[in-house]
């Protein structure tokens, strides 16, 4: 556990000394403010039945930000120290895979969590400024978080996955990208072909559908099966992740 | 200290080693040599506990470096071939990780760090990012980090390699330090380095043990020739007189500017010493002499004879994963 915690400061640290995690932090405020302002302007022209919250997570911005933050953040996790060489140095020390795929995850998770910080401010803000008026509901933010969190993690266990994949740090960005368009393009199909298809394709569709999950949980819905979800399958994709950095002492 | 069993490296249908045994005894310094793409990396690497072998055992300190890896790891201060490091920190943050990745901390780990870093001659550059050093402070980072943990046996893959002169004396003199508290195998080039700094040396070529023996014994068994330079002034034919002394094969004459001075090379054959031979011949014929020098083969001879022994070079391996 110690050299776990040791991997995990190093890896936090190559985060924050390298413009990359700042960068995508302002990209993120940026969009979000755009988000933000989606939502209020939605609001500003006719009563609905979304709260702010909801309609900030369905705007097209908070989509963008959705897409670029996880091959950004995740892509050198492998791939860079593959291509250095590190990987010998490091795996050479006494240290067992587990720790290495576990810290970098975990760094890139922290990492994650600490983007959505700023935009917890934009809600405090509208509600002072309109002193109560703008209607906040807790559950609602919850949900909305939640989802947000368990989400990143899932898309974060495909980078690395995607990371430890290739040497190139390009590739595994264009292949996590990949992967996580192709998970939200599942809500997208539903809501293009949906009337067409039988109600259990539908249902079996929306189980595993992004926007699905982000309309349900933004309303405050929190859903155990959908955490469930996420979570189980952030630990097939680590441990993917840890069998392909492993993979190096089995091959014969 | 290293106990290797009929090792066996196999990557996608090329053999990098074959069938490789032999041992290093606790305090020696072992030469690992062989051309390019010879599998001395390879075999470096299942040594350090970074890649398993397809066939074979390998013990070190004890432990078998499969099985017990991480205790093998422990044990061993590798440094690996041009010295990969993190570009993105400081020189002695990155030892300070190091050094608690395995297994030092506090004020102990603290005092360890800059007594390696004192060792190697890195303290100048502490505060400096690694990626904004020189090859040769890079170098010296990796082996202040092979050195950090105290271990029992250092693998340095070529630590010499890209280093000035002045550079490659310093690493010479700390190997030599070392070698009290520390047994070493380390991969070169450079032959002359070898000679000066190794106990023993292991030669392999196209994955296969060519020889194993003090750089001493290798020299004297090879079936060279040795030479001897001689400067003589004297009347008569000199070069007839030489060259009919037992064991010399063949006399040559350099044509010196200083007169009466004259200069020739004795291609001598193996195992006769006429360094007597020739002062006897000298007095009696009342020549003077200035300069009497006997050349041995050296381990590039040898390394030369071994390599050409084993076949034409051309299934040699361009690279090795």
């Amino acid at each position: 556990m110690r050299i776990f915690w040791i991997l995990l400061k190093k890896e936090l640290h190559a985060f924050f000394v390298s413009p990359v995690a700042y960068v995508v932090l302002a990209l993120v405020m940026i969009l979000n403010g755009f988000a933000f302002r989606a939502a209020l302007s939605v609001l500003e022209s006719a009563p609905s039945e979304g709260s702010i919250v909801s309609w900030t997570f369905h705007a097209m911005w908070f989509w963008l930000s959705y897409f670029f933050i996880f091959p950004l953040l995740t892509m050198r996790l492998f791939a860079e120290e593959k291509k250095m060489g590190t990987l010998e140095t490091l795996f050479t020390a006494p240290v067992r895979a587990w720790q290495v795929v576990g810290s970098k995850y975990l760094a890139s998770v922290i990492v994650y969590g600490v983007l959505w910080l700023p935009s917890l401010f934009n809600f405090k803000f509208a509600q002072w400024i309109s002193a109560g008026q703008v209607e906040v509901p807790p559950g609602a933010m919850q949900g909305a978080y939640l989802i947000i969190m368990v989400m990143g993690m899932f898309n974060l266990a495909v980078g690395c996955f995607a990371s430890s994949l290739t040497a190139n740090q390009i590739v595994a960005a264009i292949l996590s990208f990949t992967l996580s368009l192709l998970h939200f393009l599942l809500g997208i199909f539903v809501m293009v072909v949906g009337r067409k298809l039988s109600d259990t394709i539908v249902d079996i569709v929306n189980y595993f559908a992004a926007t699905e999950h982000i309309r349900t949980f933004t309303a405050g819905l929190i859903d155990s099966r959908t955490l469930v979800y996420y979570l189980s399958m952030s630990m097939l994709f680590l441990t993917f992740t840890h069998h392909v950095v492993e993979f190096r002492r089995w091959r014969p | 200290m290293i106990d290797v069993q009929h090792l066996t490296k196999q990557y996608a249908g090329r053999t990098a080693v074959s069938d490789i045994s032999f041992q290093v005894e606790p305090g020696e310094i072992v030469g690992f040599l062989g051309p390019n793409g010879a599998g001395k990396s390879t075999t470096m690497r299942i040594l350090s506990g970074y890649m398993p072998a397809t066939s074979g055992h390998a013990r070190v300190a004890g432990f078998d470096v499969f099985h017990q890896s991480i205790q093998v790891r422990q044990s061993v201060g590798y440094m690996p071939e041009m010295a990969p490091l993190y570009t993105d920190m400081k020189v002695k943050e990155y030892l300070r990780f190091r050094a608690e990745l395995k297994g030092l901390s506090g004020h102990a780990m603290r005092r360890r760090v800059g007594e390696v870093m004192e060792l190697t001659g890195v303290t100048d550059m502490r505060r400096r990012l690694i990626g904004n050093l020189s090859k040769g402070y890079r170098q010296r980072v990796a082996l202040a980090d092979a050195l950090v943990h105290k271990p029992g046996l250092l693998i340095l893959d070529e630590p010499t390699n890209g280093l000035d002169p002045v550079q490659i004396r310093h690493v010479r003199d700390l190997l030599r330090s070392l070698k009290s508290k520390h047994t070493v195998l380390l991969s070169t080039h450079i032959l002359h380095e070898v000679e000066q700094t190794c106990d023993r040396v292991i030669m392999i070529h196209q994955g296969r043990l060519r020889a194993n023996d003090t750089p001493q014994n290798l020299t004297s068994q090879l079936r060279s020739t040795t030479l001897l330079h001689l400067e003589l002034d004297g009347a008569g034919n000199l070069a007839e007189k030489l060259a009919a002394l037992p064991g010399v094969r063949k006399t040559t004459e350099e044509k010196l500017l200083v007169q009466p001075w004259r200069r020739f090379t004795l291609r001598v054959e193996p195992g006769h010493d006429i360094r007597d031979a020739v002062l006897e011949l000298a007095m009696q014929q009342k020549w003077r002499v200035r300069e009497m020098h006997r050349q041995l083969p050296n381990l590039e001879d040898v390394f030369v004879e071994l390599s050409m022994n084993a076949g034409t070079p051309t299934d040699i391996p361009t690279h090795v994963l």
